[in-house]
C-alpha cells in the first residue's frame, strides 16, 4: 500500500457530520446559567518567577535554619559552578510546571528533554566539583541527607501548589512529577548550602536522589488526588 | 515506494497537512470571542460554541466513530472549558487550548471505558448470558486495522492530523508536545505503515 492510499483510507474515515443541535443547545443553556466574568491567569513569566522565588526562598530558609556550613566550606569556584546551575535548573523546572498547568501551552523544546538536560548538567557539575572519591559511612550519612532534602521539598511543593491552584493540568500526574522535581531541586539547594560531606559518591547519589524521589512522590500524590476526585464524582 | 502527495511530505516539509480543511474561522476571531467570553458575554460564549464545536466534534468522532459518544464528549468538554476558561490567557492561540482540554476529556473517557470493559469482562465470567457489543462500522474497522501496527501516540497523532484535519501546531498544543515531536511521530507512523504493508504484499496479502 502506498502512502497516498493510506491517506485515502484515513481521509475516507473523516466524519463530516456536525454535532446535534440539541447538544449545542444544552451546552449553551448550561453555560448561560452560570456565566460570569473571570480573571484570566497572569502571564507565564509571573508564575515562573514566583515559583523560582518560592523554591529559592525555601532553600535559603532551610539552610538558614540548619546553617550555611556547606557554603562556607566550598571554594569560590565550586560556589560559582553549583549555585548558578541549580538556579538554571530551577528556572527550567518552574517554566515546565507553568506549562503543565496551562492547557495548550507552546513548547519549542520538549519539556522532558529540557528537564533531562538539566539533571545531566547538575550531575556533571557535581562530578566535576567533588573529587573526593573516598567513601565512609555511605548509607548512614546518606539517608539523613535524603530525608532533609525531601523534608524541605514539602513546603516548596505546598507553596507552589498554592501559587498554581487556579491552573488546570490536563496531565495531572505529569504535572505532579514536575512539581515534585522542582520541590526536589529546592531540597538539593538546602543540602548544597548546608551539607559539609563533599565525598563525590555521597553528593552524586544521596543529594541528587532527592530530585527523582521527590518527583516520584509528586506524581504519586497527583495520581491519588485524581483517583479520589474520580471516586467523588 | 513513493512518498509524494501524502502527509509524509507535508510533515517533512514542515507544512500544514493537506487534510487540514476544517477550520471555520480564523484564530483571531476565536480569540476575540474568548476574551469576551471571559468577560461574561453570553453572545460571545454562544458564538464560540457554534464556531468551535464542529471541530471538537470531529476530533472526538475521529477516534470514537460513534455519534452518541462524540456528542457526550463534546458536552463534557464544554462544561470543562467553562469551568477552566480563566486558564486561557489573552494573546495566546485559543485552538490548542481547546484541543488540550478536549484531549484530556478523551483520555479520561478512554480510561473510564477501559475500566468499565474490565469490570464487564469480570461479570461475563460469572454471567450465564451477556449482551454482544454493537458491531463497529466497516469504515471504523478498516481504519482500526490500518492503524493497528502503530503505538497509541503515533495513532493519535495520525488521527488528529489526517482524520480530524488538525495542523501540526494544533496537534502539538493538544498533546502537550513540541511540533518536532509531532512531526517525528507522524514520520515514524508512516514508516511503520509502509513497512507493514510492504511485508504484507510480499507475503501475498493485500
Amino acid at each position: 500500500m502506498k502512502e497516498v492510499e493510506i491517506d485515502e483510507v484515513l481521509k475516507a474515515a473523516r466524519t463530516p457530520n456536525a454535532p446535534r443541535p440539541e447538544t449545542l443547545q444544552r451546552v449553551t443553556g448550561i453555560i448561560e446559567g452560570s456565566l460570569r466574568p473571570v480573571r484570566p491567569l497572569p502571564p507565564a513569566w509571573i508564575f515562573t518567577t514566583g515559583l523560582f522565588l518560592v523554591s529559592a526562598s525555601v532553600a535559603l530558609a532551610g539552610a538558614a535554619r540548619a546553617g550555611f556550613d556547606g557554603l562556607e566550606k566550598m571554594t569560590p569556584w565550586e560556589r560559582g559552578l553549583i549555585f548558578p546551575t541549580l538556579a538554571i535548573y530551577m528556572t527550567i523546572a518552574a517554566n515546565a510546571l507553568v506549562k503543565a498547568i496551562i492547557p495548550g501551552s507552546r513548547r519549542r523544546i520538549s519539556t522532558d528533554l529540557l528537564l533531562g538536560l538539566g539533571t545531566v548538567a547538575l550531575i556533571a557539575v557535581f562530578a566535576f566539583s567533588f573529587r573526593d572519591y573516598h567513601v565512609e559511612h555511605f548509607v548512614s550519612t546518606g539517608i539523613p541527607c535524603l530525608l532533609t532534602g525531601l523534608f524541605h521539598a514539602i513546603p516548596a511543593a505546598l507553596v507552589s501548589w498554592l501559587l498554581l491552584r487556579r491552573g488546570f493540568a490536563v496531565r495531572p500526574v505529569s504535572a505532579g512529577w514536575i512539581a515534585g522535581l522542582l520541590a526536589g531541586i529546592a531540597g538539593v539547594g538546602v543540602l548544597e548550602l548546608h551539607c559539609v560531606n563533599f565525598e563525590a559518591a555521597h553528593v552524586l547519589v544521596w543529594h541528587t536522589a532527592v530530585i527523582p524521589v521527590s518527583g516520584a512522590l509528586g506524581a504519586l500524590c497527583a495520581g491519588v488526588w485524581v483517583r479520589l476526585r474520580r471516586l467523588a464524582r | 515506494m513513493t512518498t509524494s502527495g501524502g502527509l509524509y511530505d507535508d510533515v517533512r516539509a514542515g507544512k500544514q497537512p493537506s487534510g487540514a480543511i476544517h477550520r471555520m474561522q480564523p484564530d483571531d476571531n476565536i480569540e476575540k470571542l474568548m476574551v469576551r467570553y471571559q468577560q461574561g458575554d453570553f453572545a460571545a460564549a454562544s458564538a464560540l460554541i457554534d464556531c468551535v464545536s464542529p471541530q471538537l466534534y470531529r476530533f472526538f468522532a475521529a477516534q470514537s466513530f460513534s455519534r452518541a459518544d462524540a456528542d457526550d464528549l463534546l458536552q463534557e468538554t464544554w462544561l470543562r472549558i467553562h469551568k477552566v476558561r480563566h486558564t486561557w490567557r489573552p494573546g495566546e492561540p485559543a485552538l490548542p487550548w481547546f484541543y488540550a482540554i478536549a484531549r484530556h476529556i478523551r483520555v479520561d473517557h478512554y480510561r473510564k471505558s477501559v475500566r468499565t470493559a474490565t469490570g464487564e469482562r469480570r461479570l461475563e465470567a460469572i454471567a450465564v448470558s451477556h449482551p454482544t457489543p454493537p458491531p463497529a462500522s466497516d469504515q471504523a474497522e478498516q481504519v482500526a486495522a490500518l492503524l493497528a501496527p502503530l503505538s497509541a501516540a503515533e495513532r493519535e497523532v495520525l488521527e488528529m492530523l489526517k482524520i480530524a484535519g488538525m495542523s501540526l501546531e494544533e496537534v502539538a498544543g493538544a498533546t502537550s508536545s513540541s511540533v518536532g515531536s509531532v512531526k517525528q511521530k507522524a514520520h515514524r507512523a508512516y514508516k511503520k505503515l509502509r513497512k507493514t504493508f510492504s511485508v504484507g504484499q510480499k507475503g501475498g496479502r493485500p
